[in-house]
């Protein structure tokens, strides 16, 4: 290539890097709206003019104003339809793929809290249905609304902290990729096993209890490892090994709750 | 100009009120005072009402202050509420939230008058028949007349509830939680009292408030109202559960309950412009709420 009378000379080397070229210094100013979450609506809100004005400049503008307090903040995570909801449940229930390819960047907080909410009324419902079989020799059995409050302190808990640690740990030792929301997203499609399970294991039979609940654990447990593997092995062996223990651990811990306290 | 008007105490207002106000600076707002419908000016045609003027002015004056008439935020009280009786105003309310809890809950009202419509669910394929296939056709054959999105959100929200209020929601929210706690564990009545208050009113908010995030634009207390007023179902699911309704016979009459009230609050979601293909997961929040509510009451 006669490289005569140009001004900038592109070197395209073996990998198509551009990055030692003198067009460098062009884009270096150039503020990145690759993060910018309006960019992955799938789905365009109601004012259809924003396929008009579609200039990054006014992208830019708007993103700023998404307060904290502004109702637009927040229906940013919950930017799916239903469709999208459906296939994520699917994908969480019989897993394919990494979920994290299933969400495309773009994880949604409706499903982790609407199926926390469906787990803790189907724990309760199950639970005191297998209560009430089990005493049935009892004149007059009344519920026991502690179940309740106990299902949700249980699993909002163990949905909203546990993956706050980890991604506080994830961070802490200097993982890049660490997002909160999709862990959030991860721990809540992972609640989702429990609802099936808990549905056939009201019977007062133990022996199948244990082995629902197993089931469920099982399930989740492996879903949650095979997704979380290659986020935790960024960091270095030993720690990851450790990480993935704690998480299947306190997943356990979850299965042995719910087991004890609800279906025994 | 104030000779014109008949009684002698709103002359002698106007006197006043005119050597403060420059006649030549006097506008629109002083032709659309409600309090004085007789304020005149030079333009304003010569109206009489010279016969019962003087009986009426005294009743004007305790009007002003006592009784609103600015439209919209009476409740159906034209008049002078201050000489009523107790029960007047008492019934003026209840027959308000009877109104308004007619409008919700009567069938001929339900989604938005859609059942009187009818048969629209059918022909649309919804969103929902095209990714579940057979499994929803299959319900969708058994219920009938199974509304699709399109017809979800073309039902309009009732009139009545325009003007919304939270008197029903109050009556209905203490009336669940009361028969729910009667049926509860001796030391269990003041938490599951408490617990239901609280599940009725928050889980409103934040299925309202879903609502919004999904892109809906509903009115805040307009929905929370209209959930509020939905409950009536379930409080005669709850009112035959403190009567110690057989097990068995809890279950079709439950359904048949629960399934009225999500019919009722899915009028929610009429003209709130949420994007077609989130009905569903507009619904299921709603759904979840009155399943949760009816269930507590089965169990009772």
């Amino acid at each position: 290539m006669a490289n005569r009378g140009y001004d900038v000379v592109v070197d395209v080397d073996a990998e198509g890097d551009l990055g030692h070229t003198d067009l460098q210094e062009d884009l270096e100013f150039h503020s990145s709206n690759f993060e910018d979450p309006q960019n992955r609506n799938k789905i365009q809100p109601d004012t259809a003019s924003s396929f008009l004005n579609n200039g990054s400049s006014t992208r830019g503008h708007t993103s700023t104003k998404r307060l904290l307090w502004t109702i637009q903040f927040y229906a940013q995570f919950f930017d799916v339809d239903t469709a999208e909801v459906v296939k994520r449940c699917w994908a969480a229930l019989y897993p394919r793929a990494n979920f994290l390819d299933v969400l495309e960047g773009n994880p949604d907080l409706y499903g982790p809290f609407w199926i926390a909410t469906t787990v803790v009324f189907i724990l309760f419902m199950t639970g005191t249905i297998s209560w009430k079989l089990a005493s049935s020799g009892v004149e007059h059995y009344s519920y026991d609304f502690s179940l309740l409050s106990g299902a949700a302190g249980l699993i909002y808990g163990y949905t909203l902290i546990i993956p706050i640690l980890l991604w506080a740990t994830l961070k802490w030792f200097g993982s890049e990729s660490a997002n909160l929301l999709e862990c959030w997203a991860l721990y809540g499609y992972a609640n989702l096993i429990w609802i099936p399970v808990a549905l056939i294991s009201w019977s007062p039979i133990s022996i199948l209890n244990y082995i629902f609940v197993g089931i469920g654990f099982g399930v989740s447990a492996l879903f949650l490892f095979r997704n979380l593997y290659p986020v935790l092995s960024a960091t270095d062996v030993r720690t990851s090994k450790i990480l993935l223990i704690v998480v299947v651990a306190l997943h356990a811990a979850l299965a042995i709750a719910i087991k004890f306290l609800f279906f025994s | 100009m104030a000779a014109m008007l008949p009684s002698g105490q709103t002359s002698h207002d106007m006197r006043i009120e005119s050597d403060l106000i420059d006649p030549d600076g006097a506008d629109l707002d002083d032709l659309d005072d409600p309090l004085q419908p007789s304020n005149t000016t030079d333009r304003t045609p010569l109206t009489g009402n010279i016969g019962q003027a003087p009986s009426s002015s005294s009743s004007r004056n305790t009007q002003s202050y006592l009784s609103s008439q600015i439209p919209g935020e009476d409740r159906r009280a034209p008049t002078n509420t201050i000489d009523e009786s107790v029960w007047d105003t008492l019934s003026r309310d209840l027959k308000a939230v009877w109104g308004k809890m007619r409008q919700v809950l009567w069938p001929k009202y339900l989604l938005g008058g859609m059942l009187v419509r009818g048969g629209g669910g059918v022909a649309g394929e919804a969103e929902r028949g095209e990714h579940s296939g057979a499994n929803a056709g299959a319900i969708r054959d058994v219920l009938g007349r199974w509304p699709d999105a399109d017809t979800v959100l073309q039902g309009s929200m009732n009139e009545g509830m325009r003007d919304w209020d939270l008197w029903g929601p109050l009556l209905f929210s203490l009336l669940l939680s009361f028969l729910l706690s009667r049926g509860a564990q001796d030391d269990q009545k003041a938490a599951v009292f408490s617990g239901v208050f609280a599940m009725v009113w928050i889980g409103s908010a934040v299925v309202t408030f879903q609502i919004k995030l999904l892109g809906g634009s509903v009115s805040f207390f307009q929905s929370v109202g209209i959930i509020g007023y939905t409950l009536f179902p379930l409080v005669i699911a709850a009112l035959l559960s403190s009567f110690n309704l057989w097990m068995i016979a809890r279950i079709p009459v439950y359904i048949v309950l629960v399934a009225w009230s999500l019919a009722a609050g899915i009028s929610i979601l009429g003209g709130s412009g949420v994007v077609r293909n989130r009905v569903g997961i507009a619904v299921y929040p709603l759904f979840v709420f009155y399943v949760g509510l009816g269930a507590l009451c089965f169990i009772t």
